[in-house]
């Protein structure tokens, strides 16, 4: 028989023994926790590829927004369901572009930036043996597309945290585009040599422009990409914001493209810019208008649609600009009318070279509608002073908003945004 | 190393079953008092000195012998067995004192004895554990500590919050809404950290549980806000019934010892035990019901005719209805066709679907149409209110080596809103082994299951909050009831189990040395299911989300202690101990969308199915020394030290120690004290102690995440390897005393509070790009500096004590004034999402808007013709400020009164004001820009049509017209007062009970009435989101994400009025 105190004993045994083996877990305080992938796993050359996709990602979702909101901007689309917390917000809606509200813009293209200059750098510095040229091609040219984005759309720069010109940007874009050409093939060389022409286009170097666009067959379509996956992140942003889902935020109601494109109001309107017209109105009060009609674009008709980063027709249209800057109507003219027929609308003829402009215009502004370059076509334009007039009501209005355009305001690029004024002293209250 | 997960320690569910029959069994079968035939019967009363009122639950025991009992409500108790002899008999009740009695108890008789009980207000040999090494009388502590004894509460309390609220100067407790199972955020002097959670570290009879919120119902992609946007608390686990009594620390000087994520304070909840003695049972029935209070406008101060309508405009008066198409009106923001006990009447819905159509906006019903089966009320207590039902059942009982105490609570509560509902069901048992003299072991266990299910609501476009304040303007274009009323069409359920075990060895070898081990397991089980299903009105293919999450903290806790005589004046208590706290949350998340047709679906009845899976681990381990030097029983100096190392210290940085002093003087057991002047003891105590940043943060990460179904990088954090806790110091002084003939009670207390190495969200730089998922670019840093100081003040005094009559009066008060401190390279940032800010020299946060204007009331003044911008540099080279105040309360006053009338019948109230801060109204501004005819606006719209827009101020033009419209001028004065109480008890003459010993009728009502600041037009100060700092509440993912209180799209906590009966047998 057991006695009291051999019970005791027993517990206190059972304790003390709890308590050692208790306290030589619990006093390790060294824990890997999985989950988040510690920076250096990244240098291993098995993470190339998903390195890529990182900065496709960055590259895409950056796009997707500024290709938005500079669409309203552009007026390439009417807000009808905006409220700020989605769609444009009311100042947007005016057409202004101001640094409270476009932090978010600048953010995602440096996000974009970042990751495809740090992979370059990652991918590098691997041994040559294990570098993957294709991935390294690929790097480059999305950090060709991701700086040609920041220079057509930014005022200004910011690189290494020192300000810095638009044209920085434009200058690693090109540079960027050349190494791309270099170590890429097939798709991926033609695309970057189309990039370049772009960003040389921009900066007003023209010779060398039209001898990459040269280079590029018309039929040349390089593209971002989009997903249905999850959740709206991965897919097309102008298709998310302008669908029956669920804001209706923006219509084509009230653009030079009601008139112009196809619709059912328009059968014979031009199918590269075409919409749908609906019995509905958008989900909330708009600015200008209180609540207006909701037709929306059918250019990407689903979250999958893609957007052209590079594209033939715009390499054609490279072409028909140097014409008119050199006073070249109809070899012009006849770039122009190519692409028309190709689309199955009919042949322009402008008497004169300006009356060339005002359709080379439109036919920039179709052929890259809704992919993020309109404004930044409206820049250049405007600070080079080109000859040609916009359509109507893609101009800056009158101030009535019951008639014409209902833009009070146009800024051509987006200024140096908060978060990057309150978190960088060199340009602080910059 | 790798540790192994708490996989190995899960228990399993029928493990759990078997626990509770074998506790079952342990009750009914324990050991008896033994049955002799020389034992004798010890009865008596305890009742009040002054009021001759019973005193329940006061503890009644023969002295060294481990027979006893408790008091019933009728203050009677009954020893039953005693060996025949002489003994001393003592009561025991907190807050009280009668001195002990010697009695004969013959062979075979009764003894009566009867105890009277003065009123103690100042207890200083009351002992109290928490903040203390050892369990230390209270004259020994040197800082303030609260109690709350659930004896002294006069209502049945429905949650922990709830008794919470209103009781302990110096805490704020913030409910979130009126969501079913929403708990509250609680703060004790003021937000201690910018980055971490504020919410106090929460212990349960000694072992550490969860005291953050559970993770948000919410799906793990797409917008965080689908969902009811409320979060349940753990505190809300443990059954109120349960509770003997609850002790709050509050600030570094008195937490050093639970070192580095203490800084936020302790609460530590003492559950009941059992006693000696034959079983006595409690039961209690409580029925009531919940109904809102209106916290909208009247309609009859609503404009003749809608803005943009009527003469004044030149055209035809549109006239704005009393009623909508719903049914609904401004009192209630429209939303009241889905309030249970604020259904439209059965005439008014009639009336409001035959108006003919066109006559006011979209959404009214075709006149031609069939009345829908909208709910109304007809007047035949169709529509009462919300039903509350509450159960418990609860024995307490045992012998000399073991006794015990097992509960069992059920509630089942309607919410105000159609979907809302929460059924709880919550079981203990609590056993007290005393194998030796010198051993006790303490095995306290409970069980929760909380299954909780909500209407969509918040700023979630789904939500039936959004889209009825939206009225017309909502996501359908349509306020009419059978647009707005599928959005009740969701199914947002949580299912919570929650187990709380904990064994703790007492072991005192030497009768001045003193052991304590407690080993504890505390595991949640969280299901959250989130269905919008086929066909639903938004997502008309369907969405399901289905996660769960695993909540575990174990706790290691060892303390010696052991007492010497250096002089015959001066004692010492020498205190050593170790403490490891492991937490660790596991979760996974299916998401899928698109379903094939209706139906009742699983995740993958989806087209499209995703997988989630968190995990993370954190352990903290720490050891401490403490010694109390006693000079004469009145002079005590305390010093300590906490050394800890924690998994989340970056690897640069080793072991944080924490050192503590404190001093208390009992001045009123000098010489010169005059005894009539009553008792006072003077306090001091200076501490550190510290919180740790989270489990990622010290580490540059990348995040895999994917892009068109391949895996890719995006950044997640930055990274910082020196990263390390943050430390907060804090002094305190105060006093306690009790004056005239303990009448007054006073308690005082100074503290002064400052965070150094504050973990502070930095924003880098936003061209750098290194932004994570949710397009944030910060990283934790231990710079700058935060503050805290005020006062906390408790008094209560008897007003008037008679025979059969007494009033007693008391109030607190509590104030804080909080200040951040950046360095130069830090610029300001934002901490929630409103207007909340971290900026220099201001408080934690502080409400401060891009925009403002000069001149609020200047007459005739577009505001965007003189608005400012925050920062910007005037001409006069001033520098405008657009800082308003701060978020977080200034001061809160409360006060109670009890009233003590014959015949046992106790009135009692307590009420509480909050004051000094404001906060921003982002449901009203999101209605607003979206064009709604706002019933915080009618007396403005009434204005134009009367007087023109020239008759509004610039503030009435940027509130209420669309086209000036900024979410900046939406910050309001949040002063409020509730009546958070009013309770009247009658006890139950004993006559009536021939089945029980004991009964009392309970009356209580609840956050019965308000006051808001006249600047408050609309909503109620309460009605916020309550996330906290949740990794799996996505929104909640960027630590102090909510630091910030705002107004959403809630609807606010209602009025409950509930009876209850408890009868003791």
């Amino acid at each position: 028989m057991r006695t009291r105190q051999n019970i005791q004993s027993g517990i206190l045994q059972v304790l003390a023994g709890a308590v050692v083996a208790l306290t030589a877990v619990a006093c390790d305080t060294d824990v890997t926790n999985p989950g988040p992938i510690q920076d250096e796993f990244l240098n291993d050359a098995s993470a190339q590829e998903a390195l890529v996709s990182g900065m496709e990602r960055a590259a895409g979702i950056a796009l997707n927004w500024i290709a938005y909101t500079s669409a309203a901007i552009a007026r390439e689309v009417h807000p009808s369901g905006s409220t700020g917390s989605f769609g444009i917000t009311i100042k947007q809606q005016r057409g202004e572009l101001i640094p409270e509200e476009t932090s978010a813009y600048w953010n995602r293209a440096h996000r974009a930036r970042f990751l495809t200059k740090d992979g370059i750098r990652r991918i590098e510095s691997l041994d040559p043996s294990e570098q993957d040229q294709d991935a390294l091609a690929e790097a480059y040219l999305l950090s060709g597309y991701s700086h040609r984005l920041l220079g057509e759309s930014w005022c200004q720069g910011v690189i290494d945290q020192q300000p810095v010109a638009n044209t920085a940007y434009l200058d690693i874009a090109e540079a960027d585009f050349t190494t791309a050409s270099q170590l890429g093939s097939g798709d991926v060389r033609t695309a970057a040599i189309a990039g370049r022409a772009s960003v040389r286009a921009f900066t007003g170097d023209w010779s060398g422009a039209v001898s990459d666009a040269g280079q590029v067959p018309t039929s040349l379509r390089y593209i971002m990409p989009y997903f249905d996956i999850g959740d709206d992140v991965q897919s097309n942003r102008v298709h998310v914001s302008t669908k029956n889902e669920p804001y209706k935020a923006h219509t084509q109601w009230t653009t030079w493209i009601e008139d112009y494109g196809l619709s059912d109001n328009n059968p014979n309107g031009d199918p590269r810019v075409s919409y749908m017209v609906t019995d509905e109105d958008g989900d909330a009060a708009i600015d200008c208008c209180g609540t207006v009609p909701w037709w929306p674009q059918q250019k990407f008709p689903d979250n999958e649609a893609p957007i052209d980063l590079s594209a033939g027709e715009e390499m054609r249209l490279i072409e028909a600009e140097n014409h008119l800057l050199n006073n070249r109507l109809t070899e012009a003219v006849s770039i122009i009318n190519s692409l028309r027929t190709a689309a199955g609308m009919d042949e322009v003829n402008p008497a004169t070279v300006n009356e060339g402009w005002t359709y080379l215009k439109r036919e920039r502004a179709i052929e890259l509608w809704l992919e993020g370059r309109r404004l930044a076509d409206l820049r250049r334009w405007n600070d080079a002073g080109t000859p040609g007039e916009l359509q109507p009501l893609e101009q800056v209005g009158d101030g009535n908003t019951n008639t014409g355009s209902h833009l009070l305001k146009r800024d051509f690029c987006y200024p140096i945004p908060d978060s990057e004024t309150e978190t960088n002293p060199n340009v602080r209250g910059g | 190393m790798k540790l192994p997960t708490f996989a190995a320690l899960r228990l399993p569910r029928r493990l759990f079953g078997v626990a509770v029959v074998a506790a079952l069994g342990v009750v009914f079968l324990a050991p008896r008092p033994t049955q002799a035939q020389n034992t004798g019967t010890v009865t008596g009363q305890v009742i009040d000195a002054n009021t001759q009122a019973p005193m329940g639950s006061a503890q009644v025991y023969l002295e060294g012998t481990g027979l006893g009992t408790l008091t019933n409500q009728a203050g009677r108790f009954i020893i039953l067995n005693v060996p025949a002899g002489s003994y001393t008999i003592r009561v025991d009740l907190i807050g009280h004192r009668a001195p002990d009695q010697q009695i004969d108890v013959p062979a075979g008789q009764t003894t009566e004895v009867n105890f009277s009980m003065e009123t103690e207000a100042l207890g200083l040999d009351e002992i109290v554990v928490t903040g203390t090494a050892g369990a230390a009388r209270r004259r020994e502590v040197g800082n303030t500590i609260a109690q709350v004894n659930l004896a002294d509460v006069p209502e049945p309390p429905v949650s922990v919050d709830a008794l919470l609220q209103a009781r302990v100067p110096g805490m704020t407790v913030m409910q979130g809404s009126g969501g079913s199972g929403s708990g509250a955020r609680i703060r004790l002097r003021g937000n201690v950290s910018v980055a971490m959670s504020n919410q106090p570290i929460l212990y349960v009879d000694g072992i550490r549980v969860r005291s953050d919120s559970y993770a948000k119902n919410v799906p793990p992609v797409g917008y965080p806000g689908r969902s009811g946007n409320d979060v349940a608390s753990p505190l809300n686990d443990i059954n109120p019934a349960d509770i003997e009594r609850i002790e709050v620390i509050k600030g570094a000087a008195a937490t050093t010892l639970y070192g580095t994520e203490a800084a936020a304070g302790v609460i530590q909840i003492f559950t009941k035990r059992g006693h000696t003695g034959r079983a006595r049972w409690t039961a209690q029935i409580e029925q009531g019901m919940n109904r809102m209070q209106k916290f909208g406008v009247d309609p009859s101060t609503r404009p003749a005719c809608q803005p943009g309508t009527g003469p004044a405009y030149g055209n035809t008066c549109v006239p704005e209805p009393a009623i909508t198409a719903s049914g609904g009106t401004s009192d209630y923001l429209f939303i009241n066709p889905w309030l249970r006990g604020h259904l439209p009447s059965c005439d008014d819905v009639a009336a409001a679907r035959r108006a003919p159509a066109g006559l006011f906006q979209r959404g009214w019903p075709d006149p031609t149409a069939a009345d829908a089966l909208q709910p109304c009320d007809n007047g035949f207590f169709s529509d009462l209110g919300a039903w509350q039902q509450r159960y418990s059942l609860s024995v307490a009982g045992g012998g000399e080596a073991l006794q015990y105490f097992v509960s069992g609570a059920y509630e089942n509560d309607e919410g105000m809103m159609p979907m809302d509902k929460e059924e709880k069901v919550i079981v203990r048992g609590n056993f007290t082994f005393a194998p030796s003299s010198d051993l006790q072991i303490q095995w306290n266990t409970s069980f929760t299951s909380d299954e909780i299910s909500n209407t969509a609501a918040g700023n979630n476009a789904h939500g039936l909050t959004l889209n009825s304040f939206r009225r017309d303007r909502n996501y359908l274009a349509d306020e009419s009831f059978d647009a707005i009323n599928p959005f009740t069409n969701q199914e947002i359920t949580s299912d919570i189990e929650h187990l709380i075990t904990g064994v703790t060895a007492t072991y005192s070898p030497l009768s001045n040395q003193t052991n304590r081990l407690s080993v504890g397991f505390d595991q949640a089980q969280q299901e959250n299911r989130n269905l919008r299903p086929f066909d639903f009105i938004r997502a008309p293919l369907g969405i399901i989300a289905d996660a769960r999450g695993e909540f575990t903290t174990l706790t290691l806790d060892y303390v010696g202690t052991l007492d010497f005589n250096l002089t015959e004046d001066l004692r010492s208590s020498f205190s050593w101990g170790g403490q490891s706290i492991a937490t660790e949350i596991q979760a996974t998340a299916a998401y899928g969308e698109d379903f094939a047709g209706p139906g009742e679906p699983v995740v993958n009845s989806a087209g499209t199915t995703l997988g989630f899976e968190y995990r993370e681990r954190v352990v903290n381990a720490g050891f401490f020394v403490q010694n109390l030097f006693d000079f004469k029983n009145r002079y005590f100096l305390t010093a300590g030290l906490r050394v800890d190392g924690n998994s989340a210290f970056g690897e640069d940085l080793g072991l944080e120690a924490y050192p503590k002093v404190s001093a208390s003087w009992v001045m009123s057991e000098e010489s010169f004290w005059d005894p009539d002047w009553g008792q006072i003891k003077l306090r001091g105590a200076w501490g550190q102690s510290g919180r740790a940043p989270g489990a990622f943060d010290a580490i540059r990460t990348f995040e895999p995440v994917g892009w068109g179904g391949e895996p890719a990088f995006f950044p997640r954090n930055v990274g910082n390897p020196e990263l390390g806790p943050e430390r907060t110091s804090e002094i305190e002084v105060g006093f306690e005393g009790a004056f005239l003939d303990d009448r007054l009670a006073i308690d005082f207390t100074y503290y002064d509070q400052n965070t150094t190495d504050a973990l502070f969200r930095v924003r880098q730089v936003a061209s750098d790009g290194f932004f994570d998922v949710n397009n944030s670019s910060d990283q934790l840093e231990n710079v700058g500096e935060l503050s805290n100081k005020g006062v906390e003040l408790s008094v209560s005094g008897v007003i008037l004590r008679g025979e059969n009559f007494g009033w007693e009066l008391g109030g607190t008060l509590y104030t804080n004034k909080s200040k951040v401190t950046l360095p130069e390279e830090v610029p300001d940032f934002t901490a929630g999402d409103g207007w909340g800010w971290i900026q220099n020299g201001e408080s934690v946060p502080v409400m401060r808007t891009d925009f403002c204007l000069p001149d609020p009331d200047a007459l005739g003044v577009d505001p965007d013709d003189v608005e400012e911008r925050h920062g910007t540099t005037r001409a006069d080279g001033s520098v405008v400020d657009c800082t308003i105040g701060p978020n977080a309360p200034t001061h809160i006053i409360g006060g109670f009164t009890t009233v003590q009338l014959p015949y046992g019948i106790t009135l009692s109230a307590r009420g509480e004001y909050q004051g000094g801060n404001y906060i921003y109204d982002g449901a009203a501004w999101n209605a607003i820009r979206r064009s709604v005819i706002w019933p915080g606006c009618y007396d403005v719209y009434s204005t134009i049509a009367d007087e023109g827009l020239n008759a509004l101020t610039a503030k009435e033009k940027a509130q209420c017209l669309v086209e000036f419209n900024r979410a900046d001028y939406r910050v309001y004065d949040r002063d409020f007062f509730k009546l958070r109480e009013i309770t009247a008890s009658v006890p139950i003459p004993q006559s009536w009970l021939p089945w029980g010993e004991d009964a009392t009728f309970t009356i209580s009502g609840r956050n019965v009435w308000r006051w808001v600041n006249d600047d408050f037009p609309v909503f109620e100060p309460e009605m916020t989101n309550n996330n906290d700092n949740n990794p799996l509440s996505r929104d909640g993912v960027s630590s102090g994400a909510f630091l910030e209180s705002s107004l959403l799209e809630h609807i606010p906590p209602p009025q409950t009025w509930t009876a209850a009966i408890r009868v003791s047998f």
